[in-house]
């Protein structure tokens, strides 16, 4: 079994700083996203459903969101007595380095250190896809590759720091990695999620704990000669989360029915913590079209082009157009809402309407009271 | 084991037979209910926030589905190291073994269980009641009034008496006579199937019972009424709560869409009493740009794009463009072609609903005997335009499955 012989790794913090008005009070890896997820369970899933059953997370600011959603990994089947979800939290003393980043890395270094594995797949948070990441690590073998890098075909660079882009000859084998921000144009470009075998990973890692730049993307890089390098492309839906703009319009992607069947595939589920909320109750009024909503919702007014997260409610006479509301926003009757993303929690309402656009969505914080 | 004050013991064997076609694959416990959930979740979720967390289904008939809905009881946090959730199906012993032949004899068959917890008193329960109810109240009224057995009971209409195990009190509430569906009621107190015993009272009259060999072996018919024969002390406990029995096709229909009445108090969002179920992983409901949806629940994976009115709609449901749902209850996994009409019917898991079928009717007053609900068992596909009338009964045949 290939996939008893592979462990995964995501890094939650990875990219925080893209978000900062969401990520303020949690990780990246616990972004809400599409009614009822958060960022983390994408790449979970994505590794449960190649059957891989350690997944340790890295965690370093921030976390207590994370650690709450994820439990003891009950919910994506890692609660087990050997393996399961490994949470590696930062801890004060032993070898530990002052540095974030450095610290991640030699967090990576000892959890992989514990495992029984050969392959590992390490994964970044920002990106939301389906990977069948049994394929990709099948085809991590076939080639017998060090590190295989999944990319997809893209117009332009994302603002992520670690993106590689990507020159692959004919049978994927990477010829140059560059650091994508340094280039204006768009291509084959990393999403975050990477295949080393054992030893590359080991070394890569620990070159780069040594290295005054310690981005795994930089080793990469500037290893490509020595290592079998290759690239895999997912030709599927990849949201990239690198922005306020980009997080809403991810969001919005969702209302596409193609982009929906790609990203929840039947045949690899996204799992996430469940809460028993009732089925979503449409009032007497209620008047709803092409928006995504989940359950535990009440809507007795106007909600169009949206994404309304669990327990979300929408009082009579109220109109929501166009916004992404996360878990527990009340909408105020009769107030009107376009273009706007709210964190968890706010009450939102009033005589004036309260509008963003389509470049820039109105922002409301966790838990504001935003009333007239 | 460690002793247990209360040990539940819910009884889910029965065949649901008045459900028809709904209970042809499963037990009647595992029939879908409100949207997400089964019957069972009910009792089930009553008992752990209740604080009983050791509970005894005893499961006989079409257990399959049932045992794996219950699994290791985690939906409903009884998976437990001491206690928990068991399933007690018949068993063999050394003398040989037999079906459990009434409710009576179910628990007497399961005495062994009990006893391992040593329990003060025995709560009996029934997998085919929605309600909400504190057992540990209850309980706690069982011993502060020291009852052999408590009785939970409600009023109900007298004119609808007769369909109830109907309970005789004396001023202070005990009980004095107890009669199963009299034709002609003379008190308005229905039993609602869920009994406290002190177990040695239990013990005592589950035994004399077993070797009463014209016993029907039943609490309702038997138990109860040796015990009051002996002079025990048998008290009534009032709830005046939601609370509906969902045995028959019509009942079953009301109690869903009872849960769109904002007069009934039957509230499922509760964040202290949440009724959990054991749910799949789907992503949120899409509700589409040619949709019309009123008054309605709606829960995950369900695509929508046709119009929905009065009706309570399960997860992966699809309704397509042109389809009209009202007054109706669609089970999981069903699919409801492009302008077709389903008034006024419950459609079981994973039907179709051919392009253009009429299901079900509105009630015709005039005839109010040939008028009901219409059922369309699982797994069977509607034809094309086909027209289905009221009060018809759709099963899925062994060779053909369209009608």
């Amino acid at each position: 079994m290939i996939y008893s012989k592979t462990a995964g790794i995501i890094f939650s913090n990875s990219n925080d700083k893209a978000l900062k008005e969401f990520t303020a009070n949690r990780s990246m890896a616990s972004l809400p996203f599409a009614g009822r997820y958060r960022l983390i369970d994408f790449a979970i899933s994505n590794l449960v459903n190649a059957g891989i059953q350690n997944v340790g997370v890295i965690t370093n600011r921030n976390y207590n969101s994370l650690l709450d959603h994820l439990g003891s990994g009950l919910f994506w089947d890692l609660d087990r007595k050997s393996g399961g979800l490994s949470i590696v939290p930062p801890f004060i003393g032993g070898n530990s380095k002052t540095d974030d980043e450095l610290d991640c890395i030699l967090r990576a270094i000892e959890y992989i250190k514990r495992r029984n594995c050969e392959y590992v797949v390490a994964c970044e948070s920002g990106f939301v896809a389906n990977l069948d990441i049994k394929k990709i690590v099948e085809a991590h073998i076939e080639k017998k590759a060090d590190v295989t890098l999944v990319y997809r075909e893209a117009e332009r660079p994302d603002k992520f720091a670690g993106t590689l882009k990507l020159k692959v000859d004919k049978d994927e084998k990477v010829a140059s990695a560059e650091n994508a921000l340094l280039s204006k144009t768009g291509g084959k470009l990393t999403i975050g999620v990477h295949v080393f075998t054992r030893s590359a990973f080991n070394d890569i890692l620990s070159t780069a704990l040594n290295s005054e730049n310690p981005a795994i993307s930089e080793i990469i890089s500037e290893k490509t000669g020595k290592y079998r390098v290759y690239g895999y492309e997912h030709k599927g839906f990849v949201g990239v989360i690198d922005s306020r703009k980009s997080y809403f319009e991810t969001g919005m992607e969702l209302l596409d029915k193609e982009v929906r069947d790609d990203l929840f595939n039947k045949e690899r589920p996204i799992y996430t913590k469940t809460k028993d909320d009732m089925p979503t109750r449409y009032g007497l009024y209620s008047d709803v079209s092409n928006s995504i909503i989940a359950d535990g919702c009440i809507i007795d007014g106007t909600v169009k082009n949206s994404v309304l997260f669990r327990g979300v409610r929408v009082k009579r006479g109220a109109v929501v157009e166009n916004c992404i509301l996360m878990q527990g926003v009340e909408v105020r009757e009769n107030s009107t809402l376009k273009y706007v993303t709210s964190d968890k929690n706010a009450v939102i309402g009033g005589k004036a309407p309260i509008t963003g656009t389509n470049r820039k969505a109105f922002i409301v914080k966790k838990n504001q009271v935003l009333t007239d | 084991m460690k002793n247990k004050q209360c040990v539940a013991m819910l009884l889910a064997g029965g065949q649901g037979s008045r459900l028809g076609v709904l209970t042809g694959k499963l037990a009647k416990p595992a029939v879908p209910y409100g949207g997400k959930y089964r019957i069972i979740d009910f009792p089930l979720s009553n008992c752990i926030h209740s604080g009983i967390d050791t509970v005894g289904i005893l499961t006989q008939y079409k257990p399959l589905e049932l045992n794996d809905y219950i699994g290791s009881g985690k939906p409903w946090d009884l998976d437990r190291s001491n206690g928990g959730v068991h399933i007690l199906a018949p068993y063999q012993g050394k003398e040989g073994g037999d079906w459990y032949k009434g409710t009576a004899n179910a628990i007497y068959q399961n005495l062994g269980f009990i006893k391992r917890y040593n329990p003060e008193c025995v709560l009996i329960l029934s997998g085919d009641h929605i309600y909400k109810m504190d057992y540990s109240k209850m309980i706690e009224f069982h011993k502060q009034s020291g009852a052999d057995c408590t009785i939970s009971v409600m009023e109900v209409p007298l004119d609808e008496a007769s369909r109830f195990g109907i309970m005789h009190v004396a001023s202070d509430d005990r009980i004095t006579k107890f009669e199963e569906k009299p034709k002609e009621p003379k008190s308005n107190l229905a039993s609602m199937g869920v009994y406290v015993f002190s177990f040695n009272m239990l013990e005592k009259y589950l035994s004399e019972d077993e070797n009463n060999q014209n016993s029907s072996n039943d609490f309702g018919k038997d138990i109860i009424p040796a015990m009051l024969k002996a002079g025990e002390k048998l008290v009534a406990y009032r709830f005046s709560d939601y609370w509906k029995d969902v045995g028959t096709v019509d009942s079953l229909w009301e109690a869903n869409l009872d849960l769109l009445n904002p007069k009934i108090h039957l509230n499922l969002s509760d964040p202290k009493w949440k009724i959990y179920s054991r749910t799949s992983e789907l992503p949120p409901q899409y509700i589409g740009k040619t949709a019309k949806v009123e008054n309605s629940l709606i829960t995950a994976g369900c695509d929508i794009a046709g119009n929905i009115d009065y009706s309570i709609i399960f997860e992966n449901v699809t309704v397509e463009q042109g389809a009209t749902v009202e007054y109706s209850v669609i089970m999981p996994g069903a699919v409801i072609k492009k302008g077709a009409t389903v008034r006024y019917s419950i459609v079981a898991q994973n039907t179709v609903v051919g392009e253009g079928a009429t299901v079900g009717e509105e009630p015709d007053y005039n005839d109010a005997h040939e008028w009901g609900i219409t059922v369309v068992g699982e797994g069977v596909k509607v034809k094309n335009n086909a027209v289905i009338g009221a009060k018809q009964m759709l099963r899925k045949e062994e060779d053909g499955e369209t009608v």
